[in-house]
């Protein structure tokens, strides 16, 4: 079952850190990035286990990443969290809000589960540059 | 020990004493994790000269660069943000002989507010007066525990100051707005939670209870609990982020509004948290040289408009020329595939997305640790550094002068 999400994006140290220390390209930096909060009930609704891959989905574009339980005190059904990268750009519309900020902030996506690997940074310039 | 300005975050911390050692930082004085990345940085994914995926001298990088933009009928300086104001100030030199276009980082995300700031619409104040005097902080859709790590610590809520001597215990009150509960949000004493797009509501709601009327929205008693906090402050201090910014759009009439009335019970200021070292820099010098502080052309004299800035300019121009910034990283999909697209002259100290698809790569010394220069803070205030270990690699500013010379 397709889980209908508004994700909202945020900075976060350890991300920051893991590519100063590692690089972009290295796997602390793609295991924080390539990777999604979920509200408890919507994963037990859309079949969703921690640690699982989930395909994120617009028509913006896709990704694959692992889903993680939110650590929010309060349930946020419909509310997904992700760590600012280039997995998530990649679900980000490029039309810009009305004083031109894009919509970092609300980006409306599905999610399912997958059986695929985590989209790699390597694929994401791929696309980037193709 | 060497000192050192850390040049991690916009807040400039100038009191780091540190070591390096083989493949790494040693020992460090107050440098936080963030700030510690950073510098280790210096050890990792350095860039190289490079022309059209070749191992290059850096004269014939320069060279290319140079030829690129002269080739370039719309070329594009984007960046500075992590420039020295003595680079930034050659960048907008250049930009204006190549009637280039120049934006910043700040076109995808604060500039809204930087310029409310900057022109003198909102109140505002140094970090160094929250630290002696400030007793109430909102942190509203920031989060600087994990984007500014010793905001709070050096300035806005743990530290004594000259007439806060007791402190976050007994003496300063901290109120976090966010859509989620951030790391910034568990440290402070009060926390509202706003809806996704929320916070024109919630501002009004603050408003309501200003004026001794029932809010809105969010929970009555703790809005009139927040009402009564707001009344009490004798120096409030609002720190927003871009969840405030991108959440009220055009809507930023709002805050000015909410500020208003809150200057008219008690005084309170409003200081951005820029992310980049020099972000502030960047746009105060822009202003001052044409009257914006962003998305600025120079083609046929100066000009501005929204289309100008970096989503618009990937559209209309033709070359780039990026400086210190990662934008196919950073930006949303659509854009940094158009940005790819062209070709791209990437100034950095680091490997990133951008230099990987840049057609020339030229590696620059890092602002802070191997180079000196001076920069403005996020409220303001000048800060000069002298490198802490000299490179032998150029800094912006010298790359951009041997541009300029070339074009």
């Amino acid at each position: 079952m397709d889980l209908a999400v508004t994700i909202i994006t945020y900075r976060e140290i350890f991300q920051y850190e893991a590519e100063k220390k590692k690089g972009r390209s290295s796997e602390d930096y793609k295991k924080l990035s390539a990777s999604v909060a979920l509200d408890k009930g919507d994963m037990a609704n859309a079949g969703i286990k921690a640690g699982q891959n989930v395909s994120m989905s617009n028509d913006v574009g896709q990704i694959v990443v692992a889903a993680r339980l939110s650590e929010e005190d309060e349930p946020h059904p419909g509310i997904a969290f992700m760590i600012t990268s280039p997995w998530s750009n990649q679900l980000v519309r490029e039309d810009v809000c009305k004083i031109s900020v894009p919509g970092y902030k609300r980006v409306s996506a599905k999610a399912s589960p997958s059986t695929e690997t985590a989209t790699d940074i390597s694929d994401l310039f791929k696309r980037i540059t193709a | 020990m060497v000192k050192a300005v850390c040049t991690g975050c916009s807040l400039l911390c100038e009191d780091i004493d540190l070591t390096l050692k083989a493949g790494g930082v040693g020992e460090a004085n107050n440098l936080c994790r963030k700030g510690f990345g950073h510098f280790s940085a210096l050890f990792n994914e350095r860039t190289i000269p490079r022309v059209d995926n070749q191992e290059a001298s850096l004269d014939q990088a320069i060279s290319e660069a140079a030829k690129i933009l002269k080739n370039a009928k719309k070329p594009l300086l984007y960046g500075w943000s992590s420039s020295s104001q003595e680079a930034q100030k050659v960048g907008v030199d250049l930009a204006r002989k190549l009637g280039a276009v120049i934006d910043d980082t700040t076109s995808f995300c604060q500039d809204v507010l930087m310029d409310l700031v900057l022109k003198g619409k909102i109140p505002t104040c140094t970090l160094d007066d929250v630290r002696n005097f400030a007793d109430v902080m909102i942190f509203w859709g920031s989060d600087p525990t994990n984007s500014h790590p010793r905001h709070l610590s050096r300035f806005s809520y743990y530290p004594r100051g000259e007439k806060r001597q007791k402190g976050y215990e007994e003496e300063r009150d901290s109120i976090a707005v966010d859509v989620r509960k951030s790391s910034t949000a568990k440290l402070c004493k009060y926390y509202f939670k706003v809806a996704p797009g929320g916070d024109a509501d919630f501002i009004n709601s603050v408003i309501s209870v200003l004026d001794g009327k029932i809010p809105r929205v969010g929970d009555k008693k703790k809005m009139i609990e927040l009402g009564t906090v707001l009344r009490k402050a004798e120096f409030g201090v609002i720190f927003p982020g871009l969840g405030l910014v991108s959440a009220l759009q055009d809507q930023m009439g709002l805050l000015e509004t909410l500020l208003a009335k809150l200057n008219s019970i008690k005084p309170y200021k409003v200081i951005p948290t820029s992310e980049h070292f020099n972000t502030r820099g960047f746009n105060q010098l822009l202003m001052s040289e044409t009257g914006f502080i962003n998305r600025v052309s120079f083609k046929g004299g100066v000009s501005s408009n929204p289309d100008l800035g970096i989503e618009g300019a990937s559209r209309s121009c033709d070359a780039a020329l990026i400086i210190g910034s990662d934008p196919l990283s950073e930006l949303p999909f659509g854009v940094a595939r158009r940005l790819a697209k062209m070709p791209l002259i990437a100034i950095d100290p680091r490997r990133s997305l951008t230099t990987d698809a840049a057609r020339v790569v030229i590696p620059s010394a890092m602002y802070g640790l191997e180079s000196g220069g001076s920069a403005i803070r996020t409220d303001g205030v000048k800060v000069s550094f002298s490198p802490a270990y000299p490179a032998e690699k150029p800094n912006d500013e010298e790359i951009l002068k041997r541009i300029m010379e070339a074009v």
